[in-house]
């Protein structure tokens, strides 16, 4: 009896024992062969890890031989707690009080984030810098923890701000070439695809994607940080000078169309770009128009030269300051009798200025502005370049030639006046300015690298030869533009004042003073444009312009190793009222 | 006398298959194989970690060094230490400066620029003191 009941309970167990093994082993198919996909998911995503790299953005650099650095990426730490932590162990004063010292905390803002009882992540601190977070980290407070994390800094703070622009904090270009050069300077992010072990640390051996980050490209421009240094400096104390309400510059070279220093102000701190208000984020050398005034004189003049309407010895009657034209009374800042073309521009005649252009005539003086890149945009790479204002000419009025001619009625950027200058250094070749050197990238690969390009030729070599040496006797002895000279140089230049227009009138208070010029006058290297806005007491470009011109050309001729010339050749005929011509 | 019946004559040896024992060995050695591979991997995974987190270490620092550089290679900076030390450097006159030709080509900046020294001696030349 006892044998067949311990059989039949051995059986039974057998069956029992294979049906639960059937079971599992069931389970185990079910799972393993797709039934569980959601499960095997789960697992998968737990053990996965994913980690993007981020890439620092590219450098920005000036273009002087030592490339100094203008803009660049730093490591910093966001430092942030763990309240659950801190409250449960009563040390939230504790933490605080120690933290306090090391890391700029705004209190207000930071303790109701760290009474949150169920939170366990507060930020404390964004964008500390590694030195601060070195001494946190040494204090090895419970609940305390950092991650990495990136900032744009620019070691030189406002120098070439509005140039340069900003980044955000997410790393975008905001403003500047950051904006412009977006996609050279933002790089491309790496990614690692891996496994968790159980501890959650990353197993390097099971990496199934590894994809290396690639930095962004360095910019190298042709600005150079000495002379924006020499610009900055002087325009800066020109300003406080004059109690100017703004004022901006530019240097470029002449040959090809390189800024070699541009200065805006009110200017601001691109580290500190959320407390720049927008008038100072304006880039005013490419980004504000306003009305000439004289210096424009000199657009008019090499127009009537280069048509061979007039000659430097031609006479004009300048009217003793005083000329009625189509019943609008036109003036001159000093009266004149008979003045030689020449003679015009050295003294900065409107009315002989206004004459010459009702002989250029409105077509022909449309055509000429037209060509030396007025009424639109010469094209620089940095964002914000305007235009300027030059109506179509077949809404010109009577009047509005006389006009223009002076300064008035067109309104251009400084960038812009820089060029017809520029055109007229350069033979008569308007250059394409560009800041931008060229892009290279993390591995040395050039991207990108500009090469002087020409827009147009407004007027022949000749004519631009001429108006050389008709701009040098500006800065002569007589001329309104001698305090832009330098010694050893011959500079050719013209100052303008210029009467804002407020309110449908122009101002009797408030001027544009500017002095855009060149040197050496016959064998042109930079070209300059100084404009000041509002300045007080003295208001006159020959006053307030052309000194700043002056004081910066002398070092940037030293620094860029220009040889002194002598002076310019003087022109072959008499040009002044008291020489021969005919009278206009 | 009856032999004593010898037990141990009568008991069935367990044969030990040869194979088995083969793929038992094999399987052992692809275990011992595959134990030194992972823990060489392993460490080979902690030093990658390791080193990566060196280089990017190091990077931050360059580029904190980098930055500090640049500050203080700055004109502003350049000038206020000068201040500091009680120094004043001016330009030189006309007549302290002494031109040395490079063939004759030095009269445009285009041809002081394209010299093949040009970029040495521009790197060279302390632009303060010049």
């Amino acid at each position: 009896m006892t044998e067949p009941q311990g059989s039949t309970r051995f059986v039974s167990i057998v069956v029992l024992l294979s049906l639960a093994m059937a079971v599992l082993v069931g389970r185990l198919a079910y799972l393993h062969l797709g039934g569980g996909n959601h499960i095997q998911a789960t697992a998968a995503k737990t053990r996965t890890f994913k980690q993007t790299l981020t890439v620092p953005r590219g450098r920005i650099l000036d273009g002087s031989p030592a490339e100094g650095i203008l803009a660049l990426n730093v490591g910093v730490k966001d430092i942030w707690v763990d309240p659950s932590l801190l409250i449960a162990s009563n040390r939230v004063g504790t933490t605080l009080t120690c933290l306090a010292p090391l890391i700029p905390m705004d209190m207000v803002d930071v303790l109701p984030r760290m009474n949150k009882t169920n939170s366990q992540f507060a930020v404390i601190a964004r964008y500390v810098s590694a030195e601060k977070a070195d001494a946190v980290e040494k204090l090895k407070l419970p609940g305390v923890h950092m991650s990495d994390a990136s900032i744009r800094s620019y070691p030189q703070n406002m120098m070439l701000c509005h140039v340069l622009g900003f980044a955000n904090n997410e790393g975008v270009g905001s403003s500047g070439l950051e904006l412009a050069l977006e996609k050279y300077l933002k790089g491309s992010p790496g990614l690692i695809e891996s496994r968790l072990d159980g501890h959650r640390r990353e197993m390097v051996e099971r990496r199934t994607q590894e994809i290396p980050s690639k930095s962004g490209a360095d910019v190298v421009l042709t600005i150079d940080q000495q002379l924006q240094y020499m610009l900055e400096k002087s325009i800066d104390s020109a300003m406080e000078r004059n109690r100017s309400k703004a004022a901006f510059a530019i240097m470029e070279r002449v040959r090809t169309g390189e800024i070699l220093a541009l200065v805006s102000r009110p200017g601001f701190d691109p580290n500190k770009f959320r407390a720049a208000t927008d008038p100072q984020k304006l880039n005013r050398a490419i980004g504000y128009v306003y009305e000439p005034g004289s210096t424009f004189k000199v657009t008019v003049i090499a127009a009537a030269l280069n048509e061979g309407i007039v000659k430097p010895d031609q006479i004009f009657n300048t009217e003793n300051g005083r000329w009625l034209y189509q019943g609008k009374v036109l003036r001159d800042y000093h009266s004149y009798g008979q003045l030689s073309v020449a003679d015009i521009l050295k003294k900065s005649s409107n009315i002989g200025a206004a004459k010459i252009a009702i002989m250029l005539g409105d077509v022909r003086m449309d055509r000429y502005l037209r060509s030396f890149g007025l009424g639109s945009k010469l094209g620089l790479d940095l964002p914000g370049e305007e235009g300027g204002i030059l109506a179509q000419v077949q809404k010109w009025s009577p009047i509005s030639s006389s006009r223009i001619a002076i300064g008035q009625g067109v309104a251009v950027t400084g960038l812009q006046m820089l060029g017809v200058l520029c055109a007229i250094a350069n033979d008569g070749m308007l250059m394409k300015p560009y800041v931008v050197k060229e892009v290279i990238a993390d591995d040395g690969t050039v991207l990108l690298r500009r090469q002087p390009q020409m827009i147009s030729r407004p007027i022949r070599s000749d004519t631009a030869a001429l108006m050389r040496r008709l701009l040098a006797r500006v800065c002569e002895e007589g001329g309104t533009g001698t305090k832009a000279r330098v010694d050893g140089f011959s500079v050719g230049g013209k100052t303008g004042t210029a009467q804002k227009p407020i309110a449908g009138h122009y101002s009797e208070t408030d001027y544009m003073a500017s002095f855009a010029g060149f040197l050496p006058a016959d064998k042109p290297e930079i070209a300059m444009i100084v404009v000041f806005d509002e300045p007080q007491p003295l208001h006159t470009g020959g006053a307030v312009s052309a000194p700043v011109f002056g004081e910066v050309a002398e070092q940037a001729v030293r620094y860029l190793g220009i040889t002194p010339t002598e002076s310019v050749t003087p022109l072959s005929s008499a040009v002044s009222a008291d020489g021969p011509g005919e009278t206009f | 006398m009856i032999a004593k019946k010898n037990k141990k004559k009568g008991q069935a040896k367990f044969p030990v298959p040869i194979p088995l024992v083969a793929i038992l060995l094999v399987s052992v050695g692809f275990a011992l194989v595959y134990v030194c591979l992972h823990s060489r991997t392993e460490t080979l995974g902690r030093e990658i970690r390791g080193l990566e987190a060196a280089r990017d270490r190091l990077r931050d620092q360059l580029v904190r060094e980098q930055c500090e550089w640049a500050k203080m290679q700055s004109p502003s900076s350049l000038e206020q230490a000068l201040k500091a030390h009680g120094l004043v450097m001016t330009w030189p006159g006309r007549d302290q400066i002494v031109r040395v030709r490079y063939g004759g080509a030095l009269d445009t900046l285009h041809g002081y620029e394209t010299r093949p020294t040009a970029r040495v001696a521009r790197n060279t030349r302390i632009v303060m003191n010049d």
